[in-house]
C-alpha cells in the first residue's frame, strides 16, 4: 500500500474549524453586493411601470391607479435588470436572503393615498 | 462467447451529475455496445426567444446550466454585440475573461470531484468540493451570486471589481493553488487511482479527429485544438500560452489534462489582473438587430468549444438563437469509448466526457 | 474577432457533397442547426478550420422534402440530426443512430414550428407597419422620378416633348388606375423606358401594349376597348 497521501489533510481536518456553520442558528457573513432580494422605496416610485416590463420573468406587479407596487420574491431571479433600468433609482437589491415560506405569496407596497392622488 | 443482455444506466444513478440514460448491451461483464438517450431536461429554451428581448434572454441563457452559467451569457452577449456591431471597452473584455476563467477552475475542481466519487474515493471528493467552496466565495465577492452571476450584458459587464477586491482575489487564489496541488498530487500518482484509469476508454488521436469531438476530451487524445488560441474578445492581451495535451487518450490521460489546466487557468487570471487596464465597463445599447443579420461565435467553455448563432428580424426578439454545447458534440465519442470496455468502467468512462446533459439539451 | 466567419447557401442535393469535401480536405464539423422562418425551414451546416468557419444554409426546407444524412462522414452530427426531427420535423435520410422521432420525445410533435396566436399576432403587426412604411417611402420617392423626367423633356425638341408630355399624361393616369389595382410596378418601369425612347418606336410599342391590354380586359371583363 502506498503512503496515506491525504493523511496530512485528513488529520489536518482534526484540529481545524469545521468548514461548515450551523445554519439556521448561525448565519454566514454577507458581503456587500450579494444578490438577495429587490426592496423599493415606495415614497420616490413614481409608478412608471418601467421595472414591470423589464423583468424577465414577470414577478413585478404596478398599478397605477391604484397606487401598488408588488413583488413576488419566489419568481423574482435576483438579476438586478429593475434595479439597473428604475429611473428614479428607486429599487436596492438588499444582500439579506429570501427566507423559506410554506406558501408563495406577492408582497405588496402601497402609496400613501394623498400622494397617489397628487401624482395622478 | 455469451448471450447479449441489456442492462438500463440512468437516468437516475448515484454516479451522473445529470440524467443520462444508456442502454447497455452487455456479454458478460463486456459492454459491446451503448446507446445513449437524452431528453429528461429539456425546457425548450430556445423557444423563449420569441418572447424574451435580446436584453432579457441573458438570463435565461445563464439558466441553461450551472456549471457553464458564465460561459453562456459571455457568448451570447458576444454574439448579439457581433450581431449590432457593438465594440466593447477593454476593461469589460478582461474582466469577463477573468470571470471566465475562474468559472473554468470551479468547473474543473467539481469534475474532479465527481470523477473521484464515480470509483469510490470519497475523501478525495469532499476535499475538492470543500476547496470549490473557497472559489463560491469568490465569485460571491465580485459578482453577487455564487453559481448564476447575471453580471454579464449585451453592452459590456454590470459591475466592476475593484482593487483591494483584486489584491484579496490574488490571495485567495494562491491559497487554492497551494491546496490544489497537494490534492491532484494524490489524484495523479496514486496507485489505485491509476489501477482504475488508466488504460480505459482508450479513443485514439484518428478516431478523435473523425469523431468530432471537442474540449479536453480531444486534447487528452493528443489533438491540439483549443479555442482559446484564437485570441480573440479578451484573450488576445495574453501574452499567449501552451494547449495541454496528452497522447495516451485514456480516462488518465483525460483527468491529467484537466488537472494541468486549472493551474493553467490561475496563471491566466493573474496575468489579466495584473494587466487589467482602467475605463469604462460597458457601453450603451440602442436599436435593434437589422432584420436578415447573423452572427455567430466561438467560446472554449470547460467543457470544450461551445457554438453560438443568432439571427435578427428587425424587432427587439431575436429571430433565432442557437447555442451549440460542447456535450452534444462528444455524445459521439462517448457512445465509441464505451464499446468494449468492462461493465464497471462505465461510470469512469461517462465521468471523464465531463457530461452537461441540461447544456445538450437546453 | 480573430476568426472568419462565412454564410453562404447551397441547394439540398449538395448537403452530401459538401459534407464530403469538407472532411477531404480536413475540416471540422461543428454543428447543424434549423431555423422556422415563414417560406419553411433554414437548415444550416457549420464547418471549421483553424480561423475559418464555414455556414452553409439549405434555404426553405418544406414538408415533405428530405435530406441525406451526413452521419456517414461525421458520425457525430447524429444528435442533431435527430434533435432536428424532434424538434422541427425535418425528414432526414439514413442516420446511422435513428431514433425514430423518439430522441427528444416531446408531448408536442415539432414544437419549435409552433407559432401562439400572442406571437401570430405581434407577427401580422409588424408586417402590416412595415408594408405601410414601404408604401410611404415609394409615394416619396415617385415625385422625385417625375422632376428627373420634366427635366429631360424641357431639354428635348418642343415637338417630340409634347408627344412625350401626352403620353406622360396617359401614363400617370394609368398609373393611378394601376396602383388600385396594385400592379403597377412592370407597367411603370416601361412607362419610364418609352419615355426616353424614340417618339416612334415609343408610339409603336405604346400600340402593342394597348393591343396586350384590350386582350386582358377583355378576358377578365366582358367590355371590350377596341383598337
Amino acid at each position: 500500500m502506498s503512503t496515506f497521501k491525504l493523511g496530512k489533510m485528513t488529520l489536518g481536518g482534526l484540529f481545524k474549524k469545521p468548514e461548515t456553520i450551523q445554519y439556521p442558528v448561525q448565519h454566514r457573513f454577507a458581503p456587500e453586493g450579494r444578490k438577495g432580494h429587490i426592496t423599493v422605496d415606495i415614497d420616490t416610485c413614481i409608478l412608471c411601470g418601467v421595472c414591470m416590463k423589464k423583468c424577465p420573468t414577470g414577478a413585478i406587479e404596478v398599478d397605477k391607479k391604484a397606487g401598488v407596487w408588488s413583488i413576488d420574491h419566489f419568481r423574482c431571479i435576483q438579476c438586478g435588470y429593475c434595479h439597473r433600468e428604475c429611473p428614479k433609482d428607486c429599487l436596492t437589491m438588499d444582500p439579506a436572503l429570501p427566507t423559506v415560506a410554506g406558501q408563495k405569496h406577492r408582497e405588496t407596497f402601497e402609496k400613501p393615498a394623498k400622494e397617489a392622488a397628487a401624482e395622478a | 462467447m455469451g448471450k447479449a443482455t441489456v442492462i438500463p444506466f440512468g437516468p437516475q444513478h448515484p454516479v451522473l451529475p445529470e440524467p443520462l440514460h444508456l442502454d447497455l448491451v452487455v456479454e458478460d461483464e463486456k459492454v459491446v455496445e451503448a446507446i445513449p438517450q437524452i431528453g429528461f431536461v429539456h425546457r425548450g429554451l430556445e423557444k423563449l426567444v420569441e418572447t424574451r428581448d435580446y436584453n432579457q434572454f441573458v438570463y435565461v441563457v445563464e439558466r441553461i446550466c450551472g456549471i457553464c452559467a458564465f460561459g453562456h451569457s459571455m457568448g451570447y452577449a458576444e454574439t448579439v454585440e457581433s450581431l449590432m456591431g457593438i465594440e466593447i471597452p477593454d476593461r469589460a473584455k478582461m474582466l469577463r475573461v477573468i470571470w471566465h476563467e475562474l468559472s473554468r477552475v470551479h468547473s474543473h475542481i467539481l469534475w474532479m470531484g465527481l470523477a473521484a466519487d464515480a470509483f469510490g474515493f470519497e475523501s478525495l471528493f469532499m476535499h475538492c468540493w470543500r476547496l470549490r467552496e473557497r472559489v463560491l466565495d469568490l465569485f460571491e465577492a465580485t459578482t453577487g451570486g455564487r453559481v448564476i452571476f447575471s453580471v454579464v450584458k449585451v453592452g459590456g459587464v454590470v459591475r466592476d471589481i475593484d482593487d483591494d477586491q483584486l489584491k484579496r482575489f490574488v490571495d485567495v487564489l494562491e491559497g487554492i493553488k497551494d491546496e490544489y496541488r497537494q490534492i491532484c498530487d494524490v489524484f495523479l500518482t496514486d496507485r489505485s487511482v491509476k489501477n482504475r484509469t488508466v488504460g480505459v476508454g482508450v479513443i485514439s488521436h484518428d478516431d478523435a479527429l473523425a469523431l468530432s469531438m471537442v474540449g479536453p476530451f480531444v486534447r487528452a487524445s493528443g489533438v491540439k485544438q483549443d479555442v482559446r488560441l484564437l485570441r480573440k474578445a479578451g484573450y488576445d492581451m495574453l501574452d499567449g500560452f501552451e494547449t495541454i495535451t496528452a497522447s495516451d487518450g485514456d480516462c488518465y490521460a483525460r483527468a491529467k489534462v484537466r488537472a494541468l489546466e486549472v493551474l493553467q487557468s490561475i496563471d491566466i487570471i493573474e496575468e489579466m489582473i495584473r494587466k487589467l487596464v482602467p475605463g469604462e465597463i460597458a457601453v450603451a445599447v440602442k436599436g435593434n438587430p437589422a432584420d436578415g443579420a447573423e452572427a455567430c461565435n466561438v467560446l472554449e467553455q470547460p467543457r470544450g468549444e461551445c457554438y453560438y448563432y443568432a439571427r435578427g428580424n428587425g424587432s427587439k426578439n431575436l429571430e433565432r438563437m442557437r447555442i451549440r454545447t460542447p456535450t452534444s458534440q462528444n455524445l459521439a465519442g462517448m457512445t465509441t469509448a464505451l464499446a468494449g470496455c468492462d461493465l464497471a468502467d462505465v461510470n469512469m468512462i461517462v465521468l471523464t466526457i465531463d457530461p452537461c446533459i441540461s447544456c445538450t439539451e437546453r | 474577432m480573430a476568426f472568419e466567419a462565412k454564410f453562404m447557401e447551397m441547394g439540398a442535393e449538395d448537403v452530401l457533397r459538401c459534407a464530403q469535401d469538407h472532411k477531404a480536405r480536413g475540416w471540422r464539423f461543428v454543428q447543424l442547426l434549423c431555423t422556422n422562418t415563414e417560406d419553411g425551414i433554414d437548415v444550416q451546416y457549420t464547418y471549421m478550420k483553424d480561423e475559418t468557419i464555414e455556414n452553409w444554409t439549405v434555404k426553405s426546407v418544406k414538408k415533405g422534402e428530405s435530406i441525406p444524412s451526413i452521419t456517414d462522414y461525421f458520425l457525430a452530427a447524429f444528435v442533431f440530426e435527430n434533435e432536428s426531427h424532434d424538434l422541427f420535423g425535418i425528414d432526414i435520410q439514413g442516420i446511422a443512430i435513428d431514433f425514430q422521432g423518439r430522441f427528444y420525445d416531446v408531448s408536442v410533435p415539432e414544437p419549435m414550428t409552433v407559432i401562439s396566436p400572442a406571437q401570430k399576432a405581434a407577427r401580422e403587426k409588424a408586417a402590416k407597419l412595415a408594408a405601410a412604411k414601404a408604401a410611404k417611402e415609394k409615394a416619396d420617392a415617385a415625385p422625385a422620378a417625375d422632376a428627373e423626367l420634366e427635366a429631360k423633356l424641357a431639354g428635348m425638341d418642343p415637338e417630340k416633348a409634347a408627344k412625350v408630355r401626352a403620353a406622360m399624361e396617359a401614363k400617370a393616369k394609368k398609373a393611378a388606375a394601376a396602383q388600385e389595382q396594385a400592379a403597377p410596378s412592370a407597367d411603370a418601369e416601361l412607362e419610364a423606358k418609352l419615355a426616353g425612347m424614340d417618339p416612334e418606336k415609343a408610339a409603336k410599342v405604346r400600340a402593342a401594349m394597348e393591343a396586350k391590354k384590350a386582350r386582358e380586359a377583355a378576358k377578365a371583363a366582358p367590355e371590350g376597348k377596341g383598337e
